[in-house]
């Protein structure tokens, strides 16, 4: 399958009127009858714009897995549907990344939470000589 | 707190028990809502293929994470499944995707390029695939359809216009058949109002025979020569397809074959009406046969 919009120079989701235009301004005689058999009809249109979602998202997920040249990726469909290989980090990097992340938080605030006895004993430890400085200053 | 930063799946992903059957499962659910219009049973037999899979939560999750097509969790498992299965070992994974694609006995276009996107992702060359498909399937493995081309659509709208041709050919055939019925029906039950009308003619002829009115003709009265069996026993014999010089066993013989005939179990199919009437019938000759048995004297 064809990507028409690619072809005829127009976005997916223009109106009937600008495909018009460009189905008119179209010089590739074999493309302007496939173009207008296809796009001018409503209910063809649509079933071709649900394949064509679905190409482009497929597209899109061979160029972020390195799948831009398969053996079962040819003809048409590759020629319009293929994107320059996207360098994204993969998803899965991304996900042992955010877990890592989450990972090294909690220990942090777990390094903390067990650190907590310890500081509070040192705080009355400190404020208790505070006091008992006071004390002994206030019997001078 | 953590969680917000995790999307459904990986949440999914995290929990899950293997985390290779849980992103198969999503491909598959993928597959599945790929189809246009989902079946039941298509949600059925991914219910129990699930059960297969060391998953260990519901489905309906993962359905409505594949649903929204959210590509991001697609790339999530099709990168997990990567670096799990190569080649044979996604063999089994991949004859299931075929079987759910297909189970309506048609591939959507867009499953189509799904199944050779997978074909890729997993390292299964065309020729296995196309092997694979045909093994599951039962045909082979065409080439994606092209709504691209306005000849596509030529082809489409001729194949729908021959199908609503022969539907109406068969509609046209159906009404026929049941005028055809109707017909016949008419043609019995004028048949059994005539009878009926000559039974009556018949009773009143001998009424006014044994009143002594004398104006019978010599018809009648040479039928009625013979030892006159009961003029209701006669009547009985008539309902037999019999005559006055039946013995017991030609009764009860006519008997068995007429029940066989118009018995109104076997007219179970034929609908309510063509039942009613035929157990009509069938009570006609049971009580023609049981006044016959125990009335001595039609022997």
């Amino acid at each position: 399958m064809r990507d028409l919009y690619k072809r005829l120079g127009v976005e997916p989701s223009a109106d009937d009127t600008a495909i018009g235009a460009a189905i008119d301004a179209c010089d590739n005689s074999a493309l302007k009858a496939d173009a207008a058999a296809v796009l001018s009809v409503g209910a063809r249109r649509e079933a071709y714009d649900g394949l064509h979602g679905m190409l482009s998202e497929l597209g899109r997920l061979r160029a972020r897995l390195g799948l831009t040249h398969g053996a079962h990726w040819q003809g048409d469909v590759a020629n319009d549907f293929s994107l320059a290989p996207d360098l994204a980090q993969s998803r899965h990097d991304q996900l042992v990344a955010k877990l890592d992340a989450a990972v090294a938080a909690q220990s942090t605030l777990g390094r903390w939470r067990r650190r907590m006895p310890w500081w509070l004993a040192g705080v009355a430890t400190l404020g208790g000589a505070a006091l008992a400085l006071g004390w002994w200053l206030s019997g001078l | 707190m953590v969680s917000a930063r995790f999307s459904p799946f990986e949440l999914l992903l995290l929990k899950s028990r293997n985390q290779t059957d849980t992103a198969a499962l999503l491909l598959l659910a993928w597959v599945m809502v790929s189809k246009g219009n989902v079946l039941p049973e298509d949600q059925q037999y991914l219910e129990t293929l699930a059960d297969g899979f060391r998953h260990g939560h519901a489905l309906t999750p993962l359905i409505e994470i594949a649903a929204g097509q959210d590509m991001a969790a697609v790339q999530l498992a099709a990168e997990v499944l990567q670096k799990d299965w190569w080649s044979e070992q996604s063999f089994p994974f991949l004859r299931q995707a075929i079987g759910l694609a297909t189970s309506n006995g048609q591939l959507a276009a867009s499953n189509n390029h799904i199944l050779r996107f997978l074909a890729d992702l997993l390292g299964v060359a065309p020729a296995a695939f196309r092997e694979l498909f045909q093994e599951v399937a039962g045909r082979p493995l065409e080439s994606p359809e092209d709504p691209s081309r306005a000849d596509y659509w030529q082809a489409r709208e001729h194949a729908r216009q021959q199908q609503s041709q022969r539907d109406h050919e068969r509609e046209r055939e159906r009404e026929r058949q049941s005028r055809q019925r109707h017909e016949e029906e008419r043609q019995r039950r004028d048949h059994e109002e005539r009878q009926r009308r000559e039974r009556e003619e018949h009773a009143y002829q001998r009424h006014s025979y044994r009143q002594g009115a004398g104006a019978e003709d010599r018809h009648e009265r040479r039928r009625d020569e013979r030892p006159p069996p009961g003029d209701r026993s006669l009547r009985a014999l008539h309902v037999l397809g019999l005559d006055a010089r039946a013995t017991r066993s030609d009764i009860k013989k006519a008997y068995r074959r007429l029940a066989q005939i118009h018995h109104p179990d076997r007219f179970y199919s034929h609908g309510e009406r063509r039942m009613a009437t035929a157990s009509q019938r069938f009570q006609r000759i049971k009580n023609a046969y049981e006044y016959l048995m125990q009335d001595a004297r039609s022997v």
